[in-house]
């Protein structure tokens, strides 16, 4: 449990610091210290055990059918790097609190700080390469907050998307990698994985799941040509820097070839990439940072460069080489972070981190002056201090590894070493050394203590290390190196190897060819101005700012709303797709007997057709092409009635009468003409793809009419029980109203839903004072200029009750004869609509005693509730029963509860069309339409 | 007779699909009236073609297939209330904007 | 007879009936009966799950008709878990409209809530083919009206494209079911699942056909590409409360495709075989890859959002694909996960946009309250690139870990979509809330809205949750997937085939 605990503290209290700023910086500070004091001691408490060679292990289930588990393990490396990121985590708490300025919002910071803390612990803690993996991305997340910390930085924020889109990408590729691992070993436990040594370099894919691995440890680890972010993430306040790139997040990747060494180093193919990588990166960051005038700057560099020569070591393959890896980690940590924590200081107090305004600082900041002095030679790998040791023991290795040639190596790390003593000393020399200046941009002093005390504290570390290391560091580098070779380690570490080592030799070529370069500086300077040199930062922008471009054009231009394109899009790939589906199953032609050609049909058939086919030409006058589209419609409801199917002509005919007459008073609102847009060949294009639909939807249906349904239609059932089942003669309304009355209510319901929609917007359009003006002003219409003819006008006061009446009967019937409450509440509504035509909005508007929405709300109530009744029943929705009644003068008829259901229909279609009506009127009203307003306002009426 | 109809079907789909592609919404709509038009019949005729057979119990010896007639009654319904719906929106959407075109242009 | 099933269709249309009737015009009264109707519906989710989980599929036979000659409802596993889903969403979209005010900007916004609660819920719980083709209209014809709500030039323009698609689809849809009874008989589900083994081999062209029609319309639903035009526009001009409610709309078309794919077109059935597969698999990478783009191209944070909402379905869709167990219990997990991320994502933008001088991600703007809003987006975004600690990645890791056969192709879509989008959310991202702003014209913030923030808020616990306890998630889900390949247990539920 308690593993898991370390983990999860840094995450709990991320919240604390947020809070407790309120109560003072201080308390803020020491709140984020005691929670990782707190994690440290649970670490140090197991601590003993792991130094006895014991596996401390936690295990919850979290995700067990994936394999996905919140499991932890300390071993020696997990020591070490936890104890890294908690302990120099600490220091870093104590420093950012008296570097951050009153401005800074310092509780965020610490949230973040600790964040990222958490999840850097839980990466050298898991036990699983998934939970691995959450934390992996997660230091990526959470160190793009800490670099866009200063988010008006425009460097802050760019820097902070770099590394995100660089660390968080190989996380990605780290993902696959991972997912390969765990596939050929069955397994995501680390404990499992690191047994399965041979299994994964004898599987096909270890490659590949190298290669993915890899990208993602180099891109952490900033190695070349990965390197470029580390630089820019720089413009971060130095308290991030000096954690993220000394301690934490660049050794991650460190960490993650240490953990995966046992099963995935000692290839060739390893050894090849790994090892070159750390060589390329050593010398050429070395080399860089010598020319780098920004303390950051440089100091970014040389990590890059240390982390390069620990990858290196790594990539050698052999147990010795690992060994120093690990020494060196704990070194550079110890010297960097207080390198880091030094430049702040400087930048604090000299307002300045450039080294040609610098120099001299000696005498104004002696303690400082002595904290670097200590921290660069050891970086330089002077003797005695820890610097060296692992240096020189980096050398031996170097000198003993062919690659290529037997010396290339060792020469390539030689020179590597004298740029690393040349930068390190170019540190000192050009920023504490020389003359006093006058013109720094402020009076550089010592700081106050709890600036100075971290950087001090690791000075002494250095020295320490430096001094004893069999005392101070041979343990931890035993256990830690243990846990990475998978076998004992005892190490050695002395300060005199003897005269016989060629190390010796290379220190000390190092350390003068070192101190060469720094004597040549200006010449060297000169040049490396005048050399041309690829700028890392240019290339990532010259790869990601055309990536964004090219992804806003074609998303924006894709997406542009040109409906003509999606829909031909759309046609042109429904066609393809159903073509590809038919050719790929077998057609028989049907069997079915066909129906002789009947003239009348014919005849219908043909007007029809003409009508329809004219539609596409005469389309752009705008009433005409409704007068069309009206035709076409009325004369299917013939063709229905000779193919059998009245009620389907009765409803037809209705609903095209109502939709011709609202499209008509719509085309009041809306421009008579289309104008001529599309030119010729778009109109050509556009017949094309209409005509493949057509066909294919043609000849489906050909296929259809002449075949047999290959199983008996249930519509069997249907005709024989809708008599005795559903007591009605008409099967298409027994259908409707019981059968598949769910239907229907889903039916009506889109109905009244259409109308509610169709009243929310004209209620919105009225709102709007814009569209009230432009519907004031617009000109008025001839047509609706005209005046009422009289006959129309009477015709229709008598209409009314008439198709009343008719509407009761075709109700009352719909059960038996063709009919029902759909077509009576549409001929209600016809006869209404009439009434509107005839004597305009006002009247009629006036005239509408209820309300609209009462009638649509109680139609689906009704219907609802006739559906709901037979759960008194125990009976499911909509089930119906049915009793004859013989109601004089009618015919006998039998009242079904579908009936009510059917009233339900009935109140919805009639209610949803004049609530259609009235909200049209609404906007018709505010129209200068002044004709129409009284009700038999006639020709000649005035 | 039936290849008259699926002839029927395919220029009704046709038109409807060609207006559909102007750039007003206007001819749009009608579009989607001759669509429909097409669907109602298709979905028809998938109970196959038959003269006097009307489905009403006992007014002749066959009888055409009854759902499809119900399952297109259902569609002619609901595509009326869209239609209607799309009207008045493309109303408003003159009303607003002081056009009619279809195409988004810059507000996509 | 269990008439819960048919609860979560008649409970919202008979309020939605009142609130038309009896409440029309009083928002207050409108907002509680909605609420207290969305609170009833989760109940109801709840029950039905447990019921689907010990009982198995049960149908409900409306009418009293035995299947297949009336229309049945199924509840199982996957609609009952559908239904919960659309209820969570629902509460949230509500809580959230009532916080910002958007459903005073317009008539009508809680019954049209409602309408479209009902019409979602039946789609979920149909097991009639063309019922389910009512159901989408009812859905539609609300959404139609949600999505206008408000009105506006740009967005009543948006919906008439938005419509008019829809309407060619639903034509599509009905071409598809004509052809589908004109080769079958039937329209059940069940009864199709039980018959098509038997077709004749003349009629398997037809049948091929109706069968890729019927996917295209769930494609269109889903916003496949090529059929994907219709959404960004619709989803970006919609009010941001509507816009995440329709989170869950592109998921129906997840949901028949599941549906159809594995009870009546599964990929042992001879007929189709794996033309469903050969589909869906190409067009879900393309709309992933579509999506992805759009995320890191997108000129505003709601185009933004509608291109993330294009990507998770076509990371659904992906997975859906394959129609195996696994990848299917997988896509269930992601689409849980990205309904809930995409709505919150919508709910941000529109945090956003109601603070903001204007949408464009380009010309920094200042952004009222931003600190919070800026957590809140982190956390969405992350959510929706797939990136720890949120269900995104465990949806992923799922996916990814479904397709190890398939490892080079479909690990390599989704790792480098994750990819992009991360570019984009953190252009975005910083474009919006750390770029600072030349000018400081902040539009009049509308207030602290602390209902809004709530609604977010619980839509990330929610992902949370789903994090926390992928364990039992997955497990229920890998049931519910395992069901869904046994159609035989659907079949007989309905009364058909072999009795049990």
């Amino acid at each position: 449990m308690s593993l898991a605990l370390i983990v999860a503290l840094p995450f709990l209290g991320a919240a604390i610091p947020g809070v407790a700023i309120h109560a003072g910086r201080n308390a803020a500070a020491i709140l984020t210290g005691a929670i990782t004091a707190l994690a440290l001691l649970l670490l140090l408490s197991h601590a003993p055990a792991v130094l006895r060679g014991e596996l401390v292990q936690t295990r919850i289930d979290w995700l067990p059918a994936l394999g996905l588990n919140a499991t932890f393990f300390l071993d020696g490396l997990g020591l070490l790097f936890a104890g890294m990121i908690l302990g120099i985590g600490l220091l870093i708490i104590l420093y950012a609190r008296f570097y951050l300025a009153k401005s800074d919002p310092m509780g965020q910071f610490y949230s973040y700080l600790l964040l990222f803390q958490g999840a850097m612990v839980g990466i050298v803690l898991s036990d699983n390469i998934l939970l691995l993996l959450i934390f992996w991305e997660l230091t990526s997340l959470s160190s793009f907050l800490l670099i866009g910390y200063w988010k008006h930085l425009p460097e802050g924020r760019q820097g902070a998307r770099m590394a995100l889109a660089v660390t968080g990408g190989g996380g990605l590729a780290m993902i696959a990698g991972m997912l390969i691992l765990g596939n050929i070993t069955g397994s995501y436990d680390l404990t499992v994985i690191l047994q399965n040594k041979d299994l994964i370099q004898a599987s096909p894919w270890y490659l590949p799941a190298l290669i993915l691995i890899l990208l993602g440890a180099f891109t952490k680890s900033a190695q070349f040509p990965f390197h470029f972010w580390l630089p820019h993430a720089m413009a971060a306040p130095t308290p991030v820097s000096a954690y993220l790139h000394s301690a934490t997040m660049v050794k991650a990747g460190l960490f993650l070839m240490a953990r995966m060494w046992p099963v995935l180093a000692g290839t060739p193919e390893w050894f090849w990439i790994v090892a070159t990588t750390g060589l390329v990166t050593m010398v050429m960051a070395a080399k860089i940072a010598f020319f780098k005038d920004d303390l950051k700057a440089l100091l970014a560099f040389s990590t890059v460069s240390h982390l390069g020569l620990i990858t290196m070591l790594l990539g050698f393959g052999t147990k010795a080489a690992a060994t120093v890896a690990v020494f060196h980690i704990i070194n550079h940590a110890t010297f960097k972070a207080a390198l880091f924590m030094s430049a702040g200081i400087v930048d604090h107090e000299a307002h300045t981190r450039d080294l040609s305004r610098l120099g001299g600082l000696r005498t104004l900041m002696p303690i400082t002056f002595g904290i670097v002095t200590l921290a660069s030679l050891s970086m330089a790998g002077i003797p005695p201090l820890n610097g060296f040791l692992s240096k020189e023991l980096m050398l031996e290795e170097a000198a003993h590894t062919t690659w290529l040639t037997p010396w290339a190596m060792g020469l390539l790390a030689t020179i590597g070493a004298a740029f690393s003593v040349a930068y390190s000393f170019r540190f000192l020399a050009h920023g504490f050394l020389g003359p006093v200046r006058d013109d720094y941009p402020h009076k550089p002093h010592d700081p106050g203590f709890g600036l100075w005390a971290a950087p001090a504290f690791l000075a002494l570390l250095v020295v320490l290390i430096g001094l004893f290391p069999m005392l101070t560091a041979e343990w931890l580098v035993d256990v830690a190196a243990g846990a990475v070779t998978g076998e004992p380690v005892a190490v050695k570490i002395k300060h005199w190897h003897g005269l016989d080592t060629p190390a010796l030799w290379m220190s000390l070529a190092a350390i003068g060819g070192g101190l060469l370069l720094l004597g040549s500086y200006p010449r060297l300077r000169a040049i490396w101005d005048a050399a041309p040199r690829p700028e890392a930062k240019r290339i990532f922008d010259g790869l990601i700012e055309p990536l964004a471009t090219l992804a806003r054009s074609v998303t924006e231009g894709l997406h542009n709303g040109n409906f003509g394109r999606a829909l031909t899009l759309a046609v042109l790939t429904i066609a393809g797709v159903a073509l590809w589906a038919f050719l790929g199953g077998a057609h028989a032609a049907g069997t079915r007997a066909l129906l002789p050609i009947d003239p009348v049909v014919t005849g219908i058939w043909a007007v029809m057709l003409v009508a329809a086919a004219a539609t596409p030409f005469l389309h752009r006058n705008r009433v005409t092409a409704l007068l069309l589209t009206g035709i076409v419609g009325l004369l299917i409801a013939p063709l229905f009635v000779l193919f059998s199917a009245p009620d389907l002509a009765l409803t037809q005919i209705s609903v095209e009468v109502v939709t011709v007459l609202l499209m008509l008073l719509a085309l009041h609102f809306l421009p008579k003409e289309t104008p001529a847009e599309s030119p010729v060949p778009r109109r050509v294009r556009d017949a094309a793809v209409a005509g493949i639909a057509g066909l294919g939807i043609g000849g489906l249906a050909y296929a259809i009419m002449t075949r047999q349904p290959a199983f008996d239609p249930i519509s069997a059932f249907h005709l024989a029980q809708s008599k005795p089942g559903a007591g009605g003669t008409n099967a298409v309304n027994t259908i409707i109203v019981d059968f598949r009355g769910y239907d229907t209510y889903g039916e009506i319901i889109v109905l009244g839903i259409a109308a509610l929609v169709i009243f929310a917007l004209s209620e919105t359009l009225l709102r709007n004072p814009e569209v009230t003006r432009l519907l004031a002003t617009r000109p008025r219409d001839r047509e609706s200029g005209d005046r009422h003819p009289m006959m129309l006008v009477v015709a229709t006061r008598l209409l009314l009750p008439m198709a009343m009446l008719v509407g009761v009967y075709i109700y009352l019937r719909g059960h038996n004869m063709p009919g029902g409450g759909f077509v009576a509440g549409l001929v209600f509504a016809i006869a209404y609509l009439m009434q509107y035509m005839a004597s305009g909005y006002e009247w009629s508007h006036a005239r509408q005693r209820y309300d609209h929405h009462a009638l649509i709300g109680w139609g689906v109530l009704v219907a609802s509730l006739a559906g709901v009744g037979a759960w008194f029943f125990g009976l499911p929705f909509l089930t119906s029963g049915y009793e004859y009644v013989s109601l004089w003068p009618l015919e006998k008829f039998e009242l079904a509860t579908a009936a009510i259901f059917d009233l339900g229909v009935f109140l919805c279609v009639l209610g949803a069309v004049l609530l259609t009506l009235a909200s049209l009127s609404r906007l018709a009203l505010r129209t200068g339409e002044r004709a129409n307003t009284h009700a038999y306002d006639t020709e000649g009426g005035r | 007779m039936e290849a008259l109809v699926a002839i029927a079907i395919g220029v009704l789909t046709a038109v409807g699909l060609y207006l559909m592609l102007r750039l007003r919404t206007f001819p749009v709509i009608l579009g989607l009236t001759f669509l429909s038009y097409a669907v109602n019949l298709f979905i028809f005729v998938s109970g196959r073609l038959a003269e006097n057979a009307a489905p009403i119990i006992g007014s002749s010896e066959t009888y055409a297939d009854p759902l499809p007639q119900a399952l297109a009654l259902t569609a002619i319904v609901i595509s009326f209330g869209m239609t209607a719906v799309i009207m008045i929106m493309a109303i408003g959407g003159h009303l607003s904007s002081g056009h009619d075109r279809i195409d988004l242009g810059d507000d996509a | 007879m269990n008439h819960w099933i048919i609860a979560p269709v008649v409970l919202p249309a008979i309020v939605a009936a009142l609130m038309v009737t009896l409440l029309r015009g009083h928002l207050a009264l409108q907002r509680m009966a909605s609420l207290a109707a969305i609170l009833a519906l989760n109940a109801v989710a709840l029950a039905l799950i447990w019921s689907a989980a010990t009982n198995g599929p049960e149908a409900y036979f409306l009418g009293d008709w035995p299947a297949p000659f009336g229309i049945t409802l199924m509840l199982d596993r996957l609609s009952a878990l559908m239904v919960a889903l659309l209820a969570l969403l629902a509460l949230i979209s509500a809580l959230y409209a009532i916080g910002s005010g958007w459903d005073a900007k317009g008539a009508h916004f809680h019954p049209l809530l409602m309408f479209l609660l009902m019409g979602i819920g039946g789609a979920f719980l149909t097991g009639d083919a063309f019922n389910l083709f009512v159901f989408f209209e009812v859905l539609l014809i609300a959404s139609y009206g949600l999505m206008i709500h408000g009105g506006g030039s740009a967005r009543t323009r948006a919906g008439i494209q938005y419509i008019a698609f829809n309407l060619v689809a639903s034509s599509l849809f009905l071409f598809a079911l004509a052809l589908l009874y004109g080769v079958t008989g039937t329209l059940n589900m069940a009864d199709l699942a039980l018959k098509l083994p038997a077709l004749p081999e003349g009629d398997t062209a037809l049948l091929r056909v109706a069968a890729v029609m019927l996917i295209l319309v769930f494609a269109i639903k889903g916003a496949l590409v090529p059929l994907q035009f219709w959404l960004p526009g619709t989803y970006a001009n919609a009010p941001g409360v509507v816009a995440a409610m329709f989170a869950v709309m592109t998921k129906i078309g997840a949901y028949a495709a599941i549906r159809f794919g594995t009870l009546v077109f599964p990929p042992d059935l001879p007929a189709t075989g794996t033309v469903l597969v050969d589909l869906l698999r190409p067009a879900a990478l393309v709309t992933l890859a579509v999506g992805a783009i759009g995320v890191l191209g997108a000129a505003t944070l709601p185009r933004l959002a509608a291109f993330a909402g294009i990507a998770s379905t076509g990371t659904v869709f992906v997975a859906i694909s394959a129609f195996t167990p696994a990848t299917v219990s997988a896509a269930l997990y992601y689409t849980l996960h990205s309904t809930l991320a995409t709505a919150a994502l919508f709910l941000v933008a529109d945090l956003v946009a109601r603070r903001r001088a204007h949408v464009r991600l380009v010309d920094p703007a200042p952004i009222a309250q931003s600190g919070l809003i800026a957590a809140l987006y982190m956390a969405a975004a992350i959510a929706l690139a797939g990136m720890p600690p949120l269900s995104g990645f465990i949806g992923k890791l799922l996916i990814l870990d479904a397709f190890r056969d398939q490892a080079p192709l479909v690990w390599t879509a989704i790792l480098v979509s994750s990819f992009l989008m991360i570019l984009g959310f953190a252009r975005a991202g910083s474009q919006l809330f750390w770029k600072p702003a030349e000018t400081d014209i902040a539009p009049d913030a509308p207030g602290p809205e602390p209902l809004a923030f709530a609604a977010t808020f619980a839509l990330l616990a929610a992902l949370v949750a789903l994090t926390v306890f992928a364990g039992p998630v997955t497990e229920a889900l890998t049931t519910t997937a395992a069901g869904l390949f046994d159609a035989q247990a659907y079949i007989a539920a309905n009364g058909l085939g072999a009795t049990p």
